[in-house]
């Protein structure tokens, strides 16, 4: 009944989002644009840090792959962006593929660090290989389509969305999810009862860095201009803390995040440097009072609904 | 009186394994954690269908010995020899999927997962073919063999010590094991709740045929429940026997008590 319900409740969602662009103004629809980039990276993250706890900082570094790789490939040789999406793709999974592998023996801390530290690498080849990249001044790249148009974006973008989330769908609730989550709590009792915990962590950062970097892909040629925001610090805190706002560990969590924090931003923008302050103070509130989200929050106050239905 | 039962049952294991009947065998089983040998050239042997009991005083290393045979730990040297199979060093989820299931002294169930999840966990891998009804089926027998079934919803951080251990023991079992290891699962509990699990595992060897390897400290449990019983002290395995044997023996008292 529960699941019949929440597919209802998608459906309905979905409709609405399909619908909803076509009343609206060029800039909610890009604002709708960016919010589904943001679901796909906090999503994605979510699997690997909610759900196999790895907390990597190298998810936005991923997405910089994508994109990067594949604009370069569009400027430099003139290649088809969307072959050059499914190649940035690729790149993304087989660089998730190493760093996965190499944080194979790392828990915690330590995995983290080695993650920032990859990203910050990135960050500066990128800033400095000016002849490839123009560094800070952003690589102009052509569009998906010939002739530009916001709402075809929209539905990429959209249907993208959907495309991933649908993915992490399938797989937190196949059997998979479930070795992920014996993995993130107790790697020593997964192994005792026959998880591959080395397979299950490599392969959770394989396919999420793959997802980072399609949706970066698909992002730098709907901006028309990479630069090295994608692969930022700031906007891998920003899809930290829409995830953690969200709700961590669950599966509607990141994609509610990601649409309220980006819309925020939105409203705040006009401060300037003092929108970050804003979002650091949300986090924290709700670190401190609903460490559980924005879901978790929703999830607490159901029940008492039903029971006074029940009345 | 004073007769050494050591030399009678190396002669019985000898015969045992002419016959090829042990599950379970270690061969000079070593194991040093920098400059402390916690394992030293460790011989020993489980017949399959028996119930074997691990004892030895506090920090003989009967611990070390089931993680160094479950793939916890590597071995420094020596051989592990499982079902006709040697899996030396292999590591703990290969050793599983070959039929050996474990508990932990410290219980270690997936605390944020539910009882029914975390049995799930274990059924999944050892049967990754099957639906998930099948899975689901399985897990809920296994959790209602161990009295837990109607606690399936809940989460496994709710649940009380001796829930915890139950919650292992279901798990493990859910791993269609050969062998099932049991480290420590008296504790904790109560004469009459010691009672009940004694029983529970005699059952579990009568009617599944599993074999049990069982390091226990609550003597008067151990003692009725195996068939024989290791030994033992400071890395080394000072006699096996049967528990009538080995409570007899001069050493194993000294071990125990002191001079």
């Amino acid at each position: 009944m529960a699941g019949k319900k929440q597919a209802l409740f998608s459906a309905a969602i979905l409709a609405g989002m399909c619908v909803l662009p076509l009343e609206l103004g060029i800039y909610p629809q890009h604002v709708l644009i960016v919010s589904l980039f943001y679901a796909m990276m906090a999503s994605s993250w979510n699997l690997l840090a909610g759900f196999t706890g790895q907390v990597s900082f190298g998810h936005a570094a991923m997405a910089g792959i994508g994109a990067y790789t594949s604009g370069i490939l569009a400027v430099k040789a003139g290649l088809n962006p969307w072959v050059g999406v499914c190649i940035g793709t690729a790149f993304a999974a087989l660089l998730g593929f190493g760093l996965g592998a190499l944080c194979l023996k790392m828990g915690g801390i330590y995995l983290s660090l080695t993650t920032l530290a990859f990203s910050q690498i990135l960050h500066i080849i990128i800033v400095n290989e000016y002849n490839v990249t123009r560094g800070t001044m952003g690589l102009q790249v052509p569009g998906l389509m010939e002739e530009y148009s916001k709402i075809s974006y929209y539905y990429i973008m959209l249907a993208a969305a959907v495309l991933i989330l649908a993915i992490l769908y399938w797989m937190i609730h196949s059997n998979l999810g479930l070795n992920f989550r014996a993995v993130q709590n107790d790697e020593v009792a997964a192994k005792s009862v026959g998880v591959k915990v080395l397979r299950v962590r490599v392969l959770a950062f394989t396919v999420t860095s793959a997802m980072a970097g399609f949706a970066g892909g698909l992002y730098g040629h709907y901006l028309l201009l990479i630069t090295p925001e994608i692969p930022s610090l700031d906007l891998q805190f920003k899809v930290l803390a829409m995830t953690v706002i969200g709700g961590m560990g669950s599966f509607f969590g990141p994609i509610i995040g990601a649409f309220a924090l980006n819309i925020l931003e939105e409203y705040i923008r006009i401060y300037g440097e003092y929108h970050v302050l804003v979002f650091g103070m949300v986090a924290l509130v709700v670190a401190r009072f609903v460490p559980n989200g924005l879901i978790g929050l929703w999830r607490k106050f159901r029940p008492m609904k039903s029971r006074e239905a029940v009345k | 009186m004073a007769k050494i039962p050591t030399d009678e049952v190396a002669g019985g294991r000898e015969i045992d394994k002419e016959e090829s009947v042990a599950l379970l065998e270690g061969h000079k089983v070593s194991k040093s954690f920098g400059g402390v040998q916690a394992l030293s050239q460790v011989d020993f042997a489980v017949e399959k269908g028996t119930i074997v009991g691990l004892i030895g005083p506090n920090g003989a290393g009967k611990t070390t010995l089931f993680n160094a045979v479950a793939g916890a730990l590597k071995p420094t040297s020596g051989r592990v020899v499982f079902d006709e199979a040697d899996i030396t060093g292999f590591p703990a989820n290969a050793v599983c999927r070959m039929g050996m299931a474990r508990t932990f002294q410290v219980t270690r169930p997936f605390a944020a997962m539910t009882c029914l999840e975390n049995v799930m966990v274990a059924a999944i891998n050892r049967y990754p073919e099957k639906s998930k009804s099948f899975i689901e089926g399985l897990a809920r027998e296994k959790l209602a063999l161990v009295g837990l079934v109607d606690l399936q919803a809940f989460e496994a951080r709710q649940l009380n010590v001796v829930q915890k251990k139950r919650l292992e023991m279901a798990r493990a079992l859910a791993t269609g094991p050969k062998l099932l290891m049991l480290d420590e699962v008296l504790g904790g509990l109560n004469t009459q709740e010691i009672y009940q699990a004694v029983a529970f595992i005699r059952r579990l060897r009568d009617e599944l045929g599993l074999t049990v390897l069982w390091i226990e400290h609550v003597m008067g449990a151990i003692m009725p429940a195996a068939e024989r019983l290791i030994v033992l002290d400071q890395g080394q395995v000072l006699m096996v026997g049967t528990p009538n044997e080995v409570v007899r023996d001069a050493r194993v008292i000294q071990a125990y008590l002191g001079e």
